[in-house]
């Protein structure tokens, strides 16, 4: 396995089993590496489109469906509550950790404060619906705004 | 919706039913912790979302029409 799958892995299994973000210092010292090692692995998986860093270059802002800050968008899974990106990733973390979910959120347009219960195979029937301002080619140029 | 993008001057967008978002949610993230996973390219990425009735060139993701 290459050294960049096993730090995205790294990271994803940390923000599985926490809900947050692993220090750089954790990445390196799982993997037995230094941290430019890992700052250097996180610069390639960003240009890949696998991780959406701070200013910093070692602090994860997301790994999509996760997020490393608190969002409105907060995914309840047993004893965890994990924050999501938007309310795709809010789907996308039941749907990465096949497990059932309790999804909160808020609707963009009213406010209204939203609950969605989300099973292994989706969630419960509702007429709410998603709409994204930003067009699929331009995600990624600036993430957080999406 | 479409009062809400008035009020702020942005064109509306595709609307996306939980269903179908669910579906892209699972396309995207079902294998993310698996050693094998990987992003979908361009090509699977309009497969996904053709599959899903999103065939709006906003799903595109690399169309150059918009501004």
């Amino acid at each position: 396995m290459d050294f960049d799958t096993q730090v995205k892995l790294t990271v994803y299994h940390h923000f599985a089993s926490t809900a947050h973000a692993p220090p750089v210092a954790h990445v390196a010292a799982q993997l037995g590496c230094s941290l430019e090692d890992v700052r250097q692995a996180y610069a390639r998986l960003r240009a890949n489109r696998v991780l959406l860093l701070e200013s910093d270059g070692c602090t994860i802002r997301m790994a999509p469906p996760f997020s490393g800050v608190p969002t409105q968008h907060r995914v309840e899974m047993g004893r965890q509550t994990y924050f999501a990106n938007c309310a795709w990733d809010a789907l996308g973390v039941p749907a990465a950790l096949h497990r059932e979910a309790v999804v909160h959120s808020r609707c963009g347009q009213s406010g209204t404060l939203l609950r969605l219960q989300v099973g292994t195979t989706g969630p419960e029937s509702s007429t709410w619906l998603f709409h994204c301002l930003v067009p699929a080619a331009q995600w990624w140029v600036d993430l957080v705004f999406t | 919706m479409q009062a809400w993008c008035r009020g702020r001057g942005v064109t509306p967008r595709p609307l996306v039913r939980m269903a179908q978002l669910w579906e892209l949610a699972f396309a995207w993230y079902a294998t993310r912790l698996e050693a094998t996973a990987r992003r979908p390219g361009p090509d699977e990425m309009r497969r996904i979302f053709a599959g899903l009735g999103l065939n709006d060139p906003f799903w595109d993701p690399q169309a150059d029409v918009f501004s």
